[in-house]
């Protein structure tokens, strides 16, 4: 069936291994560098072009100097840069005079990446800046030796350790989930796709001769070798190209990947058994991929989801796949600490082979 | 005139009788659009569960364990005695992150010596780990200062000096235009256009070459006189309509309900979804003319407009993505759409801040349409031929 329908062969046999290198390539510098911020720089002493420096020495931040505020706010309105700095006049003087500095920064938080890498780069730098001044004061006021001061300085010092993603880029955070994505949604259009055909095509008959559950899983066995070597592929050639960390074990990892393809085989028919056309079921299912993914809790806290939407999400094979999946590849755990969500695999796995079981029953009832 | 006339009820006709289009441009937006909404009701991410290991057990640390209970980002749920336990909690998702106050701490900050507090995240989870990060930091830099000013002032140092000397740089920042870092404001209009663009192209993909399909090619060519552009110019107006209504769903109907949007921004929006839709019909109608095999123009639809979220820099900057990827982006029309809609929308600025992005958007359409007509031409010609022979 699939050599002989293009449409099938395409969303089988090029779309998973074309999105997978083409989505893996966005995300291939796993941050963002040289978000553009404006800089007024009304005092001009060297305390601000310290300042200045060091926010610009960050990779992060690429500075713009602008001669003010409302050239640099036009630039903001303009898209060219993502914020603005405002340091004001007297800012050294403020300093020297035992005044606290105020320096002024607005973010344009309609896009939330940039704006949020700015904030927390900006405020780190004038935090680091801060020190250096409490530093001068001790060891210039009150004599202390730099060691001395050193430990003044900053009396609680946080010691941040974000694990499983050490620089908590996005990419590395993203990558992961979005080539599973690609396998699921691929798999999911392919054979629902393929299921629908043989209702629009009145081939219900013959699919089903040999019984129902062969005709299952007959169908099912191509899309589970496929899928499988896709995903042996994914895991090793992508997460290599793409620098991804794979810390747990991968037999344990190849078993997940498993019964997850197990588990969408009879989804993605019963799926495709609700649909008289196939090019109906290609339409709907189009519009599927977004909204599962952000309702797994992978970009987004599962608790955080209105009940309805946990209900929904607990009846995807995904939610409980990319929790044990992220345990796995991400934080090096292994099957045995991820019993409950792989029960609840097992569980969707069981639900839905019940059903396509029925569905194709009773279109092989009235078929007959 | 009347040609035309009819042409556009035709395809009305069609588009609430053939289950292709009224799935795709009147059921799916109404179910898709009210549960992107729906996802992001709690708006933000609140009481994320989190562990303290509190080996001081002093003032100073039961303190800072009260000031992080006052925000609302996070909810403590554990106890724990050791990193071990911690790491395992943290990997099995039971918790999202974890604070350790370290042995004598309340000495080490009394005698002068730096007490390093140590804050765990679980990383994989990145908006978690930020928000974590975003409220203990505040609460340890607030408690640091605090200990410093205290120190300063016993030492007979006025406090507003001793302010200066304990936060010398104070940074004033100002979130504009989503100041609470709101996600359903940020994510639910990107979603909705973003599947706007979807279903537009999805539907028009059908709009001429589903006519082999039902068999009334022949009829449109007659009702037409033989015109291509005419038969274009029709439908492209049907589906505009069509897309209007949806437009009121979005404006009038989701956006209030859920309370988000900018209703300020009303008819710039107006505008710009306007362009969008015109852009995306021309899109469709070039796909629709150029392959007259239906599934082989929803696999080409399908694969040209599913990338548009993320290409279009809306949650990953463009400009951190490699150039190719950056040049890919460019030819949807989404990304101009995007690009207009952060400055006219989001920031309420005037139009004239959008004209680059209205210009590429208006280039969709003056490449598109005249080359959707030419090729559908040869398709009608094909229908001519037909009809001389019967």
């Amino acid at each position: 069936m699939v050599p002989k329908d293009h449409s099938l062969l395409l969303t089988l046999l090029i779309a998973p291994l074309l999105y997978a290198f083409f989505y893996g390539s966005i995300y291939i510098n796993k941050e963002e560098e040289n978000v553009k911020l404006g800089l007024v720089d009304d005092d001009n002493t060297s305390l601000s072009r310290l300042l200045a420096q060091n926010i610009n020495n960050s990779p992060v931040v690429d500075i713009v100097q602008f001669a003010n505020l409302g050239d640099a706010k036009e630039q903001l309105y303009q898209g060219n840069c993502q914020g603005y700095l405002y340091i004001p006049a007297k800012t050294e003087n403020n300093l020297l005079s035992l005044k606290q500095a105020n320096v002024v920064m607005a973010v344009n938080a309609a896009r939330f990446l940039p704006s949020s890498d700015l904030l927390l780069n900006v405020q780190q730098i004038c935090l680091t800046v801060g020190a250096g001044v409490r530093l001068q004061y001790f060891e210039k006021s009150k004599g202390l030796t730099t060691e001395i001061a050193m430990q003044q300085v900053m009396p609680i010092n946080l010691d941040y350790r974000p694990l499983f993603n050490e620089r908590t880029s996005y990419g590395a955070f993203l990558l992961p989930g979005l080539l599973a994505l690609i396998l699921q949604q691929t798999l999911l259009i392919g054979l629902s796709e393929s299921t629908a055909a043989e209702r629009q095509h009145s081939t219900i008959a013959s699919w089903t001769k040999f019984g129902i559950s062969n005709a299952i899983w007959g169908k099912g066995l191509f899309y589970l070798l496929l899928y499988g070597a896709y995903s042996f592929f994914f895991l090793n050639i992508n997460f290599s190209l793409l620098n991804l960390p794979m810390r747990g074990n991968g037999w344990e990892l190849a078993l997940l990947m498993f019964i997850f393809i197990l588990t969408l085989i009879p989804l993605a028919q019963v799926i495709g058994l609700c649909f008289k056309s196939q090019l109906i079921c290609l339409q709907v299912m189009a519009f599927s991929t977004y909204p599962i993914f952000l309702i797994t809790g992978y970009v987004w806290p599962f608790e955080s989801l209105p009940l309805l939407v946990q209900g929904i999400s607990n009846l995807l094979p995904t939610t409980p796949f990319l929790k044990v999946y992220v345990n796995i590849v991400q934080g090096g755990g292994a099957l045995q600490d991820n019993l409950t969500p792989l029960l609840h695999l097992i569980v969707l796995f069981a639900f839905y082979s019940l059903l396509c079981f029925w569905s194709v029953r009773k279109l092989h009832g009235q078929s007959n | 005139m009347n040609r035309l006339g009819d042409i556009i009820i035709r395809e009305w006709k069609r588009i609430v009788a053939l289950p292709v289009f009224y799935i795709v441009l009147l059921i799916v937006p109404s179910i898709l659009f009210f549960f992107y909404a729906l996802i992001y009701q709690k708006q933000d991410a609140k009481e994320l569960p989190f562990a303290i290991w509190d080996e001081d057990n002093s003032a100073i640390s039961r303190q800072l364990i009260y000031l992080l209970e006052q925000g609302e980002t996070l909810k403590i749920t554990e106890h724990v005695n050791n990193e071990a336990d911690l790491k395992r909690w943290i990997q099995n998702g039971e918790i999202m992150g974890a604070i350790h106050f370290p042995v004598n701490m309340q000495n080490d900050i009394y005698s002068k010596r730096v007490a390093n507090v140590t804050l765990y995240t679980n990383a994989a989870s990145l908006v978690p780990a930020k928000l974590i990060y975003k409220a203990v930091a505040e609460v340890v830099i607030m408690g640091s200062a605090g200990v410093t000013l205290q120190k300063l002032q016993k030492e007979g140092i006025p406090s507003s000096s001793a302010m200066a000397i304990a936060n010398p740089v104070n940074l004033i920042s100002y979130q504009l235009y989503n100041a609470d870092y709101n996600y359903q404001k940020y994510l639910v209009p990107g979603l909705i256009t973003v599947g706007i663009q979807m279903i537009i192209i999805i539907s028009c993909m059908l709009a001429l070459n589903y006519e082999w399909k039902t068999n009334s090619m022949d009829e449109l060519y007659q009702l037409s006189n033989g015109s291509a552009s005419l038969v274009i110019l029709g439908k492209t107006i049907a589906h505009l309509v069509v897309a209007w209504f949806n437009f009121v769903l979005i404006a009038f109907v989701i956006f209030p309900y859920f309370g988000i949007g900018v209703a300020a921004a009303t008819g710039k929006f107006f505008i710009l979804y306007s362009l969008l839709t015109l852009a995306c019909i021309g899109v469709g109608m070039f796909i629709s003319s150029l392959f007259k095999d239906v599934m082989l123009a929803g696999d080409t639809a399908l694969f040209y407009t599913s990338p548009a979220f993320v290409f279009s820099g809306f949650t990953f900057p463009r400009w951190a993505m490699p150039w190719y990827d950056q040049y890919y982006a460019t030819i949807m029309p989404y990304t101009s759409f995007l690009d207009a809609f952060f400055k006219a929308y989001y920031m309420n600025l005037p139009l004239h801040y959008s004209e680059n992005e209205i210009g590429k958007l208006v280039l969709f359409c003056i490449v598109l349409f005249p080359t959707a007509i030419i090729l559908f031409s040869k398709q009608f010609k094909t229908a001519s031929q037909v009809s001389e022979r019967e």
